[in-house]
């Protein structure tokens, strides 16, 4: 019951997210990569600032006494976003979505199965290296699509 | 194959995008979600500050001239951590990231087809029906 009232909140937190890049994209082909990161990043401090500095419940650590590699998560945001702005334009909200989250999945099997940042070990099994190979697949398939238009595009 | 090389690029920096989830959570059941994501912004927004600063010249001018809704990337990430943040004790993390992720590949797509927000229109085909169902299928080899 719960899920399908949750359900329908989770698409439309994906959905953010592939609207996000698309809007992104488009903004970095006018004004550039680095200009469109800056905003998205500027806008998204001030507004999660607005939001922990009124609705975060008081936690017993604070980000200034944690230790500081746990900060350094930006950094692999500021890539991610600098390549997104980078891609969209030029492969498609599709072709560059599905390449992160193939990314994302492959990364994080690996992180199970060597147990990096502090994560329990969870061995490659068959089925996740199935997983992996289909995620592969459906890369391919995109690419392929894109790749026939570009003919057509081309012949006609 | 300009196109390969872009989608590699695209397909390592998911793979740091995982990293950071992986040191968001921990950081996040210490000093709140909010915070975690908050230091993510900030530290980024700075850097990207400083680069901008140094690198080029920055475009500000053009930026602010652009129809407003091109500037609304930085309020949609938010969202999608409040959502995190909401639905994640309700239904867990393999289900929060099973539902993320159709909502986001499916809107990829339909953005694509209909060339939604200004993006090039690059239609629904075959080749990207059976790719959907081969990431559908991984998700459930997965989870």
């Amino acid at each position: 019951m719960i899920l399908t009232l949750v359900f329908p909140l989770l698409l439309l937190g994906g959905a953010v997210l592939a609207a996000q890049s698309s809007i992104n994209g488009r903004l970095g082909a006018k004004v550039g990569v680095l200009a469109s990161a800056w905003l998205t990043f500027v806008i998204g401090a001030v507004v999660t600032f607005l939001l922990a500095f009124f609705f975060e419940p008081a936690h017993s650590a604070t980000l200034f006494s944690v230790p500081k590699w746990q900060l350094t998560g930006a950094l692999f945001g500021v890539v991610y976003m600098l390549a997104i702005v980078f891609a969209v334009p030029r492969v498609g909200t599709a072709a560059a979505t599905v390449a992160v989250i193939s990314g994302q999945l492959i990364m994080s099997l690996l992180v199970d199965h060597f147990g990096w940042l502090d994560n329990d070990r969870l061995p490659l099994d068959p089925s996740r290296l199935a997983a992996m190979a289909l995620l592969a697949g459906a890369l391919l398939l995109i690419y392929q699509s894109n790749a026939r238009r570009e003919r057509q595009t081309a012949s006609a | 194959m300009q196109q390969i090389a872009t989608l590699l690029f695209v397909l390592c920096a998911g793979m740091g995008l995982s990293v950071e989830a992986g040191l968001l959570g921990p950081l996040g059941e210490q000093v709140g979600h909010l915070s975690a994501t908050l230091s993510i912004f900030l530290v980024g927004g700075l850097l990207l500050t400083l680069a901008m600063v140094f690198i080029g010249r920055p475009p500000l001018t053009t930026l602010f001239q652009q129809p407003r809704w091109l500037l609304t990337g930085g309020l949609l990430g938010p969202i999608y951590v409040v959502v995190l943040t909401l639905t994640t004790p309700l239904v867990g993390v393999g289900m929060t990231m099973v539902g993320i992720l159709c909502g986001q590949i499916g809107a990829s797509l339909i953005i694509d087809h209909f060339g939604l927000l200004g993006s090039e229109r690059r239609a629904i085909d075959g080749y990207r029906l059976l790719a959907l169902a081969l990431i559908f299928l991984a998700l459930w080899l997965i989870y």
